[in-house]
């Protein structure tokens, strides 16, 4: 597979995991406001753009603002139509490593959101359109699953997709359990609706029942091997993906990456819960996501922009 | 995603009954060919008296009982399926980015089975001798010699690349894909207006083109005996393996200039079909005039590359230098015959506007054949008689300058304006050399489908020749159309449309 195609393939998953991210966690926050207090409502919007974008806004922010910038807002690099006009970017420029159906699938969905303005959404149930937008890249990923070819270039989709997550994931977690101890942390509300921005609720109750407790929600989203939207489920992922790319790469550039592979996937399977929740789910999760970073790293130097004088 | 764009016209896929002769819409007065105008251009459909000529009696019948609406229903769902597909261009305008589609006209334009062995011949004829033209002037230069062609016009060409000289090319084979322009005349011959050596495109929206009429009018469509096209990206990757010693493990990429490109839809389309890959400039390296890939798993060695990048910006080392689509070094591994370069380089010396008029001359100097496909009738300014000549009727000429393309530096006489002859005249008699004039010809009109009707538009014919080690033409072409009434400038970058060719087996 040629580098330049692996790169964007990897990006293009990247952007529609970022979209399918933002787009549940508004669709989850504009659902759930109805049922706060508007000062814990404000509070809950911050930990949402927080995660989101790394920026602090102030409570009073009010939502119509907030959702316009996280959504369609083409200056915020990290709302959802930007990314997935980059997901779209990067999927014309490898047309021919993908399906037909992906390709049109991504584009129409492309196509639809792009000329979406606020005002034509907020007065009825604003709530819908990212529900529709997340139905639309949840049929993505399965038109991907089941006619691309499940080698090297889905490979490459599949450890865009699962890094991205972890990432995502990891702010989401972070901001939720350091400010757990403080006076204006999540509240019992704050922590049903952590689960269901990871599409968690249910999976979590089936599993612990309806006690929602915080260490439980760590340990679930942290270490169950099942579920998804675990920190656990995408390690394997991008574990078992790394083990399948570059297949005849030379094995010192091979090895580079899968030694970063296996250290972060013994951290993950050997990870206790208990140890973590004295305030240690944070340093955790900072100590994973470096880990990735290092990963994608690692990636790009022995796969995508080696050196060609190291190969001839 | 088409099939669903097209789910809500229920008739689509399925049959559509072909009504038999008796009823006749007469074109300016019956719908859907009310505002039908039947000018001193030759029309596909009907001839001078209104009748309908035979072979569109089939379409006739079936678009003369489709309510207006169905057709324009099926008109929105083609170009939605288009718009998904991602067949579109992207036009610039106050920093903002639009995405369009290059329209398509539903309706097919018919070619019949006598004219296409006609064109065949005729392009195959054609095609051999500027190849062996291309031959004799990057090595014994015969024919300037022997006074056929002027020196001058081949060596001060712009498109006459130097370090091609000498350079043996496998078959000889010059030109490896072609796409010539063929008009019908006033008289309904086919002649060539012409011929694309260089990078031709266009042949993605004739397959494209292909599906749309299909699905409009398959029940017309399998009555008529259509010959099939879809085998083109399979011709295509035999003369491209043609031009290897080699038999296996062939590895052949296309190169584009990437995303930007108007045609970078047609450079993936063409590498998806053959199964070939799609590279960039930044993807491949020269090292000791080798050609590589770099893939993930290390370099890759390129054996043949179909360019779709100009001569200029191939390689910065011995053409632009400023150019960073291309490879450095490529030419010299080309060169050194490690990798297979089409079309060749150089061949746009060939296809200049003025080695245009000297092709009928050119045929029967190396073929010892009269041309089968004529040529239109074209002044060359350079010679002074010419010069004067087109001077004084630069309202009935059509004047264009010898190295653009693509419909730019030309004047219409005819619908410019006294001032805009004025200016083009100076420009002309500043640097004659450059131009060359041609009556204004009435492009043929066909059917097109405009909303509310079915109205005539001039029309052109590109058919796409492959050359390495045979020569062949898949039966078909892009028919370009001048969508706006009374046109005749069909190139999509003004305003131009197209349609499907339908080739008949008899």
């Amino acid at each position: 597979m040629l580098s330049r195609v692996a790169d964007s393939l990897y990006w293009m998953a990247r952007y529609i995991e970022r979209a399918e991210h933002t787009a549940r966690l508004i669709a989850v926050k504009l659902e759930s406001m109805v049922e706060q207090t508007p000062e814990d409502a404000g509070a809950s919007w911050q930990r949402v753009v927080g995660a989101l974008t790394g920026e602090r806004v102030s409570a009073q922010q009010d939502a119509f603002v907030i959702t316009r910038m996280l959504a369609f807002d083409r200056d915020n690099e990290d709302s959802m139509i930007t990314s997935l006009g980059l997901a779209r970017d990067n999927a014309r420029q490898v047309r021919e490593a993908l399906s037909n159906e992906v390709w049109e699938h991504l584009n129409r969905l492309y196509l639809r959101l792009a000329p979406v303005t606020m005002n034509s959404i907020w007065v009825h149930s604003p709530g819908r359109l990212f529900r529709e937008a997340l139905e639309e890249m949840h049929a993505l990923e399965g038109v991907t699953y089941s006619t691309l070819s499940h080698g090297e270039g889905w490979y490459f989709l599949e450890l865009g997709r699962h890094i991205e997550r972890v990432q995502q994931l990891g702010r989401l977690l972070d901001l939720h359990f350091s400010a757990a101890q403080s006076d204006n942390g999540p509240k019992y509300f704050d922590w049903l609706v952590l689960l269901k921005f990871c599409t968690a609720f249910e999976p979590y109750t089936k599993r612990y029942t309806a006690s929602i407790r915080p260490q439980k929600i760590a340990e679930f989203l942290l270490f169950d091997s099942e579920f998804p939207h675990s920190i656990c489920f995408s390690v394997d992922r991008m574990t078992e993906a790394l083990a399948r790319v570059a297949p005849g790469a030379p094995p010192a550039r091979r090895a580079a990456v899968e030694r970063l592979a296996g250290r972060l996937k013994a951290a993950v399977d050997f990870g206790q819960v208990d140890e973590l929740m004295s305030g240690g789910v944070a340093a955790f999760i900072a100590d994973i996501t470096r880990q990735c970073e290092q990963i994608h790293k690692a990636l790009y130097s022995s796969y995508i922009t080696y050196g060609a004088e190291t190969v001839l | 995603m088409q099939q669903e764009a097209f789910a809500n016209t229920e008739d689509f896929g399925g049959p559509d009954l072909v009504a038999g002769p008796g009823r006749t819409c007469r074109p300016g007065q019956d719908a859907p060919y009310q505002n039908y105008e039947l000018a001193k251009a030759f029309d596909e459909m009907f001839t001078p008296e209104g009748v309908c000529r035979s072979p569109y009696a089939a379409l006739d019948s079936r678009i003369s009982t489709l309510p207006l609406e169905e057709l324009n229903r099926r008109q929105q769902a083609v170009e939605q399926s288009f718009l998904h597909q991602g067949i579109t261009f992207t036009v610039y305008s106050d920093n903002r980015a639009t995405e369009r589609i290059i329209p398509t006209d539903l309706l097919p334009r018919i070619v019949t089975a006598r004219e296409w062995d006609r064109i065949e011949r005729g392009l195959t004829q054609r095609i051999l001798a500027l190849n062996l033209f291309l031959r004799d002037i990057y090595t014994d230069g015969r024919v300037l010699k022997d006074g056929v062609v002027p020196r001058s016009m081949i060596y001060g060409s712009k498109h006459y690349r130097r370090e091609m000289r000498g350079m043996p090319v496998p078959h000889g084979a010059y030109v490896n894909i072609c796409g010539s322009d063929l008009i019908r005349n006033e008289a309904g011959d086919f002649v060539v207006l012409e011929d694309n050596l260089r990078v031709p495109s266009g042949v993605s929206y004739m397959l494209a083109n292909r599906d749309v009429a299909r699905r409009a009018f398959p029940a017309v469509f399998r009555s008529m005996g259509v010959r099939p096209i879809e085998h083109y990206p399979l011709e295509l990757l035999a003369t491209l393996r043609s031009l290897t010693p080699f038999h296996e493990d062939v590895s052949i990429a296309v190169l584009t200039p990437g995303v930007f490109n108007s045609a970078y839809f047609e450079h993936a389309f063409l590498a998806r079909q053959m199964g070939v890959e799609l590279v960039e400039g930044r993807d491949l390296l020269v090292n000791d005039n080798v050609v590589y890939t770099r893939t993930t798993s290390g370099l890759k060695r390129i054996d043949v590359i179909y360019r779709r990048i100009d001569d200029d910006f191939i390689d910065p080392l011995i053409f632009r230098e400023d150019s960073s689509l291309g490879v450095p070094g490529l030419f010299n591994a080309y060169r050194a015959g490690n990798v297979m370069i089409a079309n060749a380089l150089g061949t746009g010396v060939a296809d200049d506007k003025a080695v245009y008029a000297y092709v009928p001359r050119l045929i029967r100097y190396y073929l010892a054949e009269e041309p089968i496909l004529d040529n239109v009738e074209t002044f060359l300014c350079r010679e002074e008689k010419s010069l004067s000549h087109v001077l004084a009727n630069l309202d009935k000429l059509v004047v264009k300058a010898v190295g653009e393309s693509g419909g730019y530096g030309m004047l219409v006489g005819p619908h410019a304006t006294p001032s805009e002859r004025a200016a083009f005249a100076e420009k002309v008699q500043a640097d004659p050399e450059n131009y060359i004039a041609q009556p204004t010809i009435q492009l043929s009109t066909a059917p097109t489908y405009v909303g509310n009707g079915v109205e005539a538009r001039h029309v052109d014919l590109r058919p796409f020749i492959l050359h390495g080690a045979e020569t062949k033409l898949v039966p078909g072409a892009l028919t370009r159309v001048a969508l706006k009434r009374g046109s005749l400038v069909v190139n999509s970058s003004q305003g131009g449309g197209s349609k499907d060719t339908w080739v008949l087996s008899h």
